[in-house]
C-alpha cells in the first residue's frame, strides 16, 4: 500500500474526533449539520489527496487539513444555523455567544488538545492571533455554570460490591 | 527585573495548554504560588477545559453513521462526465498532464484486473468451503457481529444507551418536573422506580426514559452536573442476561456496574474515576436503603 493510500485509509480513523469538534463548533446548531460538516471535510480532503492537489507528508498533516476544511465550511454554513435551545447545557450557550474564530481557537486547543502552532495552521492565522482569540474566548466563556472546586478531596475507597468494568 | 522574568497572561495560558518548556514552566508555577489571583485564573481555565471535554466527549463515542464511514475514501458524485474512459472518472479536466493520466489509467486497469482475479479466486474458495461445511453437516453458527457482542453485557448496553441519549438535545423522555409520572412509568415498564438522590455530589436528576433491554425493557436516568457533564444510571432485570463480558474500552468514559434487588445497575459518565466511584457508591447506598420494590 502506497503512502497516499495508507493516509486515505487511516483518515477515516479521525472521524470521531472531528465529530466531537464539529458538535462543539456548531454549539447547538443541530447534529445533522454537524455530521454534514464532518462528511464534507473528510470527502474534501480525500478528494484533494487523490487529485494530488494536497500531498500530506503524514496522517497528522492530513488531519490538520481535515480540521481546516471543516472550520472553513462551518464559517459558510453556520450563518443561518439555529441557536441552542434552553435544553442545551450552559457551556453550549456560552460557546454560541463567541465569534466563530474565537470559538474555533478555543476548541482546537482546549477540546482537541492541539498545540498553538497546529491550531494556528488549521485556522490559517499567526500564532499571536491564535493566542489573542484563545484569550478572548476563555475570558468571555468565563466560569459561569462551572461548579466550585471540590473541597472534599478525600474520596472514599471502592466498596467491594462495586466493580469498574471499563 | 529582566523582561524574560515577567510573567504575562500569555504565559498563564501557555502553562494550561502545555506550551512551556520545563524552565519557563517552573518560573510560572513559582509565580502562581505568590499570586493567588493568577492561580485562580489558571484553575478556572483548567476547569473550563474539563467542562468542554465532559460536554462533548460523548460525541466522539457515538456510533458513526453510515454517511461518515469511509467518507475520506469515497468519491463524490462526479460533477462532469467521464473523460478518457467510461470506467474511470476524473474530477476536473486539465487537472494533470494527459500523458501521465493515460499511464495512470493503464496502470490502474492492470491493478484492477489483478485484484479482481484474486478476489474472484478468493470468493470461489469461500463459496466452496462454505458448501463443503454445509454438506458435511457442520452447520456452525456464524460469529455474531461486534455490536451484538458489545450488547451482551450490561455495561456494553449501558454505554450504547448513554452514548445515544446523554449528548442529545432531548436526553430524557420525561423530565424530573413530572417526577410522579416518570416514577409510575418506570415502575410499570421496568419494575424499578427509585431514582437515587445524588445532589450531595452536585448531580441533579434531569429525568429518565425507558430503553430496550434484552428480555424486558430497561431504564435510564440522567443526572447533570452544573458544568453540563451528564451521567447515566442504566438498570435492567439481572436475569435478562448471563454474566457480563469484558466490554470495549472507550476513552473518556467510565462504567461502574453492580447488582441489587434483582437488577443490574450501571453508572456511565465522563467524570474522573474517583468521582464516578463516589457517585456509584451514593447511588448504590440510596437504592439499598429504600424499601424493596414490588416485583
Amino acid at each position: 500500500m502506497g503512502k497516499k493510500a495508507e493516509i486515505l485509509e487511516r483518515l477515516g480513523g479521525i472521524a470521531p474526533a472531528l465529530r466531537r469538534y464539529s458538535r462543539a463548533l456548531c454549539a447547538g446548531a443541530g447534529h445533522t449539520l454537524s455530521d454534514e460538516l464532518v462528511q464534507s471535510a473528510l470527502q474534501n480532503v480525500g478528494a484533494r489527496i487523490r487529485a494530488r492537489e494536497l500531498r500530506p507528508a503524514d496522517l497528522q498533516e492530513a488531519r490538520l487539513e481535515a480540521y481546516a476544511a471543516l472550520t472553513a465550511s462551518a464559517a459558510k454554513r453556520l450563518t443561518e444555523a439555529s441557536r441552542p435551545t434552553p435544553r442545551h447545557p450552559p457551556i453550549v450557550h456560552g460557546l454560541a455567544e463567541l465569534s466563530l474564530d474565537d470559538r474555533a481557537a478555543l476548541l482546537l486547543v482546549s477540546l482537541e488538545g492541539m498545540g498553538y502552532e497546529a491550531a494556528a495552521r488549521v485556522l490559517g492565522i499567526q500564532r499571536a492571533a491564535l493566542l489573542s482569540g484563545l484569550m478572548r474566548a476563555r475570558t468571555a466563556l468565563g466560569v459561569v455554570g462551572l461548579p466550585p472546586a471540590d473541597a472534599e478531596s478525600g474520596a472514599r475507597r471502592a466498596a467491594s460490591h462495586l466493580r469498574i468494568v471499563k | 527585573m529582566p523582561a524574560s522574568s515577567i510573567i504575562g497572561e500569555a504565559d498563564l495560558h501557555a502553562l494550561v495548554d502545555g506550551e512551556l518548556d520545563a524552565e519557563r514552566r517552573r518560573k510560572v508555577e513559582d509565580h502562581l504560588l505568590t499570586h493567588p489571583a493568577d492561580a485562580a485564573l489558571v484553575e478556572g481555565w483548567r476547569r473550563q477545559n474539563a467542562a468542554l471535554r465532559a460536554a462533548f466527549e460523548p460525541a466522539a463515542l457515538e456510533m458513526l453513521p453510515l454517511s461518515l464511514k469511509d467518507a475520506a475514501t469515497r468519491t463524490n458524485a462526479p460533477q462532469q462526465g467521464p473523460i478518457e474512459t467510461g470506467a474511470i472518472h476524473w474530477g476536473r479536466p486539465g487537472a494533470s498532464r494527459p500523458s501521465q493520466r493515460l499511464d495512470e489509467i493503464r496502470a490502474s486497469r492492470r491493478r484492477q484486473a489483478a485484484l479482481s482475479t484474486v478476489l474472484t479466486l478468493l470468493a470461489g474458495a469461500a463459496v466452496a468451503g462454505l458448501a463443503a461445511l454445509v454438506f458435511a453437516g457442520r452447520n456452525e453458527a456464524p460469529r455474531p457481529p461486534v455490536s451484538a457482542v458489545l450488547t451482551q453485557s450490561y455495561a456494553g448496553r449501558a454505554s450504547l444507551t448513554y452514548a445515544t441519549y446523554a449528548s442529545d438535545a432531548r436526553p430524557v423522555e420525561i423530565e424530573v418536573s413530572r417526577k410522579g409520572e416518570l416514577v409510575a412509568w418506570l415502575a410499570e415498564r421496568v419494575g424499578f422506580s427509585r431514582p437515587p438522590n445524588l445532589a450531595g455530589l452536585g448531580l441533579r436528576l434531569i429525568g429518565g426514559r425507558v430503553t430496550p433491554g434484552v428480555a424486558a425493557p430497561a431504564g435510564l436516568l440522567i443526572y447533570e452536573r452544573a458544568d453540563g457533564a451528564r451521567l447515566g444510571l442504566y438498570f435492567e432485570r439481572a436475569e435478562a442476561a448471563g454474566a457480563p463480558l469484558a466490554p470495549r474500552a472507550a476513552q473518556g468514559v467510565t462504567a461502574i456496574e453492580w447488582r441489587a434487588g434483582g437488577f443490574a445497575f450501571v453508572l456511565v459518565g465522563p467524570l474522573a474515576q474517583e468521582e464516578m466511584q463516589a457517585a456509584a457508591e451514593s447511588a448504590a447506598t440510596a437504592i439499598a436503603a429504600a424499601p424493596d420494590e414490588k416485583r
